[in-house]
């Protein structure tokens, strides 16, 4: 196995390297440093690697694990990032350095967040005033957010948010808040996920050119 | 003779393949299809939707997803002859 899936990109010395099931069946993750900068990745014998429900979960917590504690930020990479060899993954960080410094600085001690509310089947709900009561909660709360697709007619809002770990306390019980008011008009579901490593707030595609 | 069919009948042939590639598109819409997938998953995390609704639901769609993402590869290649 000579290719690297690549999980994300941390600072230089915040690497790691450990036993855990990663992406195709490899049981170890690595750091490959270049640039003053580190890519978190695994061995794995294909370019192409199938996301199947088991991979993708792997991809997640081994980033969730790396982002555990907050002792490190970690850019993260979608699911399927695959270079065939080593000096291509080090021309990427070099040629990324910029935007991948900027990535870092822009998630540093922050976690992602998911928030959707669904409308009870059949249940009318004025849209408008739904999302008013919840920027009213969140807005300040949250360092920036991103409104994410409407894939279903009952979906209402689907939004995530960057969050400073600081401010994590006083955001779960604002969504406690929303869940008690929304869950008691009957007419909203809330769903809350996370923390997640920041997908939604970096923009930085590696392998791309 | 040669010159009037071709002007004759090569719009026409151009419209009915451009209908066609329509309602193939419609028919396997990729994105239709995931939205479907994710709104499956959604409600059975939720608990709207029971555990055996919601595998049979997800194998039938992915399913759907598949060959739909197989007709729109041909369609790109070429490979889908339009008949008319």
């Amino acid at each position: 196995m000579t290719n690297r899936y690549v999980y994300g990109v941390v600072e230089a010395g915040d690497g790691v390297d450990r036993e855990i099931d990663a992406v195709g069946g490899a049981d170890r993750i690595y750091t490959i440093e270049h640039s003053r900068l580190g890519a978190v990745v695994s061995d794995i014998d294909t370019t192409e690697p199938e996301r199947t429900d088991e991979d993708a979960r792997r991809h997640d917590d081994i980033l969730r694990e790396l982002m555990d504690g907050g002792e490190r930020t970690i850019v993260p990479m979608q699911f399927g990032m695959v270079f065939d060899n080593d000096r291509a993954l080090k021309n990427v960080l070099r040629g990324g350095r910029p935007a991948f410094r900027r990535a870092l600085s822009d998630v540093e001690g922050r976690v992602e967040l998911g928030l959707k509310l669904v409308r009870e089947e059949g249940a009318e709900v004025d849209d408008d005033a739904v999302r008013g009561a919840v920027d009213d909660e969140l807005e300040e709360l949250a360092a920036d957010s991103v409104e994410e697709g409407l894939f279903s007619d009952r979906l209402v809002l689907n939004r995530s948010y960057l969050v400073d770990r600081e401010n994590r306390e006083a955001f779960d019980e604002a969504i406690g808040r929303l869940e008690a008011e929304f869950e008691e008009g009957g007419d909203l579901l809330v769903q809350y996920t996370g923390p997640f490593a920041p997908y939604s707030f970096v923009d930085v595609h590696i392998g791309a050119q | 003779m040669f010159i009037v069919d071709d002007l004759l009948v090569r719009p026409f042939v151009g419209i009915v393949d451009t209908l066609h590639t329509l309602a193939l598109n419609e028919l396997y819409d990729v994105e239709a299809i995931e939205d479907e997938l994710k709104e499956n998953q959604l409600l059975y995390e939720l608990g709207e939707r029971p555990e055996s609704e919601y595998e049979e639901t997800r194998e039938r769609l992915e399913a759907e997803l598949e060959l739909a993402r197989e007709v729109h590869e041909d369609l790109a290649s070429g490979r889908v002859e339009v008949k008319t």
